[in-house]
């Protein structure tokens, strides 16, 4: 048994640094689709981050509380959302996005939003009202000022990025459900691995468990040297 | 407001009718007040009288509940939200302990420079700032790092820099000892010689005297005046 392990272990190996085509394009999907779901949520999330830690209105608490919650639904939840609302009875079937990257790429915008809003809303409240005040009366515009506070909070609007990024590259419910995990077209890794698994394929699944261990190792480095320099400054 | 009035008046700001409430707490109401260049007054009051909120609102950083102002040139009194950007641009507020971006002081004064201004302009007006405050020999340093006395002066710097017509401090010797406190008042009467208006708040004003024309006291939710 130990040696059978050992042996599928060299295999994932040997599949990775051969630059096997069909493992490396599932690489390539995960990336491109949970990359392009963070570029697409990154803005508007920080934007309300920003807004629900420097401006009191009514209901300020309850969207913050409602972000909160949403940070703690399951990935599968949000899959089936969606697949509700993009099958062909749901009010969004015509626009026949079921299985494709771009549902994939909607799910994971759903998955991190919450979790960007409520990470850059603890950035911006951790540099103090002060800081934006000062950028105001120092006569800068509104966005000069804001360049002025996103740079105060550069890292941890950075960690939060990264957190998010590592939450979705690795959801398995969202993606299985949305992109249907069709080979060369909407199969990622964390989708490859539960298929691989279940087909008793383990050098494959491996081999992707290996790049998502890599890839978390990686973003928990960035992740405590970003916060590391923003505790420190 | 007749045509000869206009023409004697040196006022920079004209505020009527200022009045703020917090929750059911009415901290202060039919607040009018006057700001003309070189003037300064020290603002005094009990602990929650209202005076760091007061002046957050003649920054053009806090909503009034009611008041209305007029600027220079101008007849027509308007409402606190329609000038709010004409108030921010005229006026400077300090906090009590000034907030520094990270980075060095230099970089810190840049952000109070006129973003128009060029380069050249930009490095004779720095060094300019630098040897007023007397911190040349901190211009590299990490601006977080300095002392409050240094930090105090960096924001009187950028308070040079900016040329706003009007700087509002919030109890700016609070926490620095007396050297520091000294070199404060000191550039303080030089911003004033430059035409620049003060209004200090302030709990030990004495020491402040010096630099002051008047004394404003909120005392129940009103502004007396005092030569």
């Amino acid at each position: 048994m130990q040696q059978s392990l050992i042996n599928t272990v060299y295999e994932a190996l040997a599949l990775l640094l051969s630059g096997d085509g069909p493992l490396w394009g599932i690489i390539g999907i995960s990336f491109s689709v949970s990359g392009l779901a963070i570029l697409i949520a990154v803005i508007p999330a920080m934007a309300i981050g920003f807004v629900l830690a420097f401006y009191d209105f009514f209901g300020r608490r309850i969207l913050i509380a409602l972000f909160n919650t949403l940070l703690s639904v399951p990935a599968v939840v949000i899959g089936l959302t969606f697949y509700l609302l993009l099958s062909r009875q749901g009010p969004l079937g015509d626009l026949r996005l079921l299985f494709t990257q771009t549902a994939m790429v909607i799910g994971q915008v759903a998955l991190c939003f919450p979790l960007l809003v409520a990470m850059s809303h603890t950035a911006f409240q951790s540099i103090e009202r002060r800081a934006w005040e000062t950028a105001i009366t120092l006569g800068r515009s509104f966005f000069g000022a804001l360049y002025l506070v996103v740079r105060e909070a550069r890292f941890a609007l950075l960690a939060a990025v990264l957190a998010a990024f590592g939450r979705i590259i690795a959801e398995v419910g969202a993606s299985m459900m949305l992109g249907g995990n069709i080979l060369h077209h909407t199969r990622n890794i964390p989708t490859a691995i539960a298929l691989e698994t279940s087909k008793g394929e383990f050098a494959q699944g491996i081999a992707l468990g290996i790049v998502l261990l890599l890839l978390a190792f990686v973003l928990n480095g960035l992740l405590h040297v970003f916060q590391g320099k923003g505790s420190l400054s | 407001m007749s045509a000869p009035d206009l023409l004697d008046d040196t006022r920079l700001i004209r505020f009527r009718g200022l009045a703020k409430k917090y929750g059911k707490r009415q901290i202060f109401e039919h607040i009018n007040l006057d700001l003309h260049p070189s003037q300064s007054h020290l603002l005094i009051g009990k602990n929650g009288s209202g005076k760091s909120t007061l002046l957050r609102i003649l920054a053009g950083l806090l909503k009034p509940d009611r008041g209305r102002l007029t600027l220079m040139g101008q007849v027509e009194e308007r409402s606190w939200h329609e000038l709010r950007s004409a108030l921010r641009a005229r006026v400077m507020y300090m906090h009590q302990t000034p907030y520094l971006f990270d980075g060095s002081v230099e970089k810190n004064l840049n952000y109070a420079m006129n973003t128009a201004i060029g380069t050249c302009d930009k490095k004779l007006k720095l060094q300019e700032a630098l040897r007023w405050s007397g911190l040349e020999s901190l211009a590299g340093s990490e601006a977080k790092q300095l002392s409050g006395g240094e930090k105090q002066r960096v924001a009187l710097a950028r308070a040079w820099l900016r040329q706003s017509q009007v700087l509002l401090l919030d109890e700016p010797t609070a926490n620095l000892d007396k050297a520091s406190r000294l070199k404060t008042i000191e550039l303080l009467h030089s911003l004033r010689g430059l035409g620049v208006c003060l209004i200090i708040a302030c709990h030990e004003y004495q020491e402040f005297l010096t630099v002051s024309d008047g004394i404003l006291q909120l005392k129940q939710g009103q502004l007396e005046k005092f030569n």
